[in-house]
């Protein structure tokens, strides 16, 4: 038994930035209780020191929490040029519009495009499915 | 366009050019349109049941129940729209009037101040033709058309001849996109056409492209390059007919529309500029058109159920209304909140008496105590849309369905009231 089992997985706060993916929307057409349009939207796009400081492997699950809402994802390796530590990309989804707070200042509009989250590894465990996100 | 082309309802570029083949009323083959269109026009795996307390129903019933919660409910809200004819649109306008309800659209959480302005003339505005036959320097503001709408670069604002711009992008059009990551977009304008700034950073960005504009010396918080700054001001300056793209990006990011404003005026003092609302929903400005037609105001509407006047304002929005719990049943048409809202906004929703109509099974209609299955706009109904830069468009239907279409389902529970 390793010691590490007794130590809870590192917890990291970042901030989202969500996007549009033409493969994901299409998907979405065809039908959103479809395994594609999970597999294409249930993932969190992460900077390659972010995936270290998770301790977690490209392809591992993470729970991604904000205030009281929580989604397990995929998370993945962005692949972009450029660091992005602290900041992560998931495409807009019911996964993604699940973290968003309902605070709007009384403006009507709420944080779709960035906000902060609560990122630690799922520890094996399976990605939300679309009906239990609600 | 002549009769064999249709027009595809993906988007708000609403492609006029489409050619599809049919078999047993389903499209079969389609030529011309994008992904995301061919998907939307082969239609949904899944199509929505007619349903009442989520047993299988017939349309007479569910639409006679859907009547019985609109005249129960004091203040039901009516959603959706941006998939919708023009024609159903208005009908979903008069029943809002005739029960007091609140009426809302998509736009007020994304697209709606920038139509808002253009509509009230406060912001110079141009066609797509204009734009395919005249642009030279387009500019894309947190907006990335190469995933949301794929053909706006194909067809009209970066790779075709255009009557002015004979030599295309090659020698005649200049791409530049503005955004916080390198999107798709961004891959094709390069190095040299993209602006990356940091999270929130447009507006000083703007203000700094004004002082650039303005013989000023640009500076920002974050530092950005005053030389690459001052080449931007200078493309824009030398355009001839410059277009920005305003996408959900810079308007999540600005807090008011002031500094956005202020770079028109100062773009239109030295050179001559356009602004085009990346919309998302095919119809989405058709029903900010015709809500502002009927009342002055483009969403956010409550009517008076005695008199009919329409109230306005941030307290009547979507997601103020429900988060105030001032709704107390609701009518969703082609729109799917419970996977676009915040979910604590959602679950209210999902709790209050719930009606759906959509072509397609959603988040909305598992939850809903009424759904209605319509017509597919664009293919098996057809009916009149606006386009993203307020062109009207003539949708034709393709196939023949025995659904109902979404004016029609609209007009009976209307006649049921
Ligand atoms: S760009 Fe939009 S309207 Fe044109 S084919 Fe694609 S989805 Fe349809």
């Amino acid at each position: 038994m390793g010691f590490g089992q007794f130590l809870a997985a590192p917890e990291l706060k970042l901030t989202i930035v969500t996007y549009r993916d033409i493969f994901q929307n299409s998907a979405l057409e065809v039908s959103r209780f479809d395994e594609k349009y999970e597999e294409l939207s249930a993932i969190i796009k992460l900077d390659p020191n972010d995936i270290s400081k998770l301790v977690i492997k490209d392809g591992e699950t993470v729970t991604v929490k904000s205030g009281a809402e929580k989604v397990v994802v995929k998370a993945q390796i962005s692949g972009y040029e450029e660091k992005h530590e602290g900041v992560a990309y998931m495409v807009n989804s019911p996964w993604s519009n699940a973290l968003i707070s309902d605070n709007t200042h009384g403006t009507g509009v709420p944080s779709f495009k960035n906000f902060e989250v609560v990122v630690q590894s799922a520890k094996g465990e399976k990605v939300t499915g679309i009906k239990e996100i609600f | 366009m002549t009769d064999n082309y249709y027009v595809c309802p993906g988007c708000a570029l609403l492609c006029d050019d489409i050619e599809v083949e049919t078999e047993d009323n389903k499209i079969t083959k389609m030529y011309t349109a994008c992904m995301k269109g061919v998907a939307r026009m082969k239609g949904c795996s899944s199509p929505l049941e007619c349903t009442v307390e989520q047993e299988a129903a017939d349309v007479d019933a569910s639409i006679e129940k859907a009547a019985a919660i609109l005249k129960d409910a004091k203040n039901p809200l009516i959603f959706g729209h941006g998939n919708s004819s023009s024609e159903a649109q208005k009908v979903a306008i008069e029943i809002a009037k005739r029960t007091g309800a609140y009426i809302d659209d998509t736009s007020s959480f994304c697209q709606g101040p920038i139509i808002e302005a253009i509509l009230q003339e406060k912001l110079k505005t141009c066609t797509l033709d204009d734009v395919r036959d005249k642009a030279d320097v387009t500019v894309f503001w947190g907006a990335d058309p190469a995933n949301s709408h794929p053909r706006h670069l194909s067809r009209y604002s970066y790779f075709p001849r255009g009557k002015e711009r004979q030599r295309g992008w090659e020698e005649d059009r200049t791409l530049i996109t503005v955004d916080i990551r390198k999107s798709d977009t961004s891959e094709i304008a390069g190095n040299s056409g993209f602006f990356q700034i940091p999270i929130k950073g447009d507006a000083e960005f703007m203000n700094a492209l004004v002082d650039g504009l303005s013989s000023k010396v640009p500076k920002t918080s974050f530092n950005f390059d005053k030389k690459k700054i001052l080449e931007l001001s200078n493309t824009l300056k030398k355009a001839k007919f410059g277009v920005i793209g305003v996408g959900l990006g810079l308007l999540y990011s600005l807090e008011e529309l002031e500094p956005l404003f202020a770079l028109m005026d100062k773009l239109n003092s030295v050179s001559n500029f356009h602004i085009i609302p990346m919309v998302g929903q095919y119809n989405m400005r058709g029903f900010n058109h015709n809500l502002f037609e009927e009342t002055g105001y483009i969403n956010r509407v409550k009517f008076d159920i005695e008199s009919g006047q329409a109230k306005h304002g941030a307290e009547y929005s979507v997601v103020e209304a429900l988060k105030e719990r001032s709704v107390d049943a609701a009518l969703v048409i082609g729109s799917d909140p419970l996977s676009s809202l915040p979910l604590p906004v959602a679950r209210y929703l999902a709790d209050i008496p719930l009606i759906d109509i959509d072509p397609c099974q959603n988040l909305t209609a598992t939850k809903a105590n009424v759904t209605i299955p319509c017509a597919l706009g664009g293919v098996e109904s057809g009916g009149t849309a606006v386009r993203m830069d307020g062109v009207e468009i003539e949708l034709k239907q393709i196939v023949e369905t025995d659904k109902l279409s979404d004016k029609e389902v609209l007009t009976r529970i209307m006649e049921a009231l």
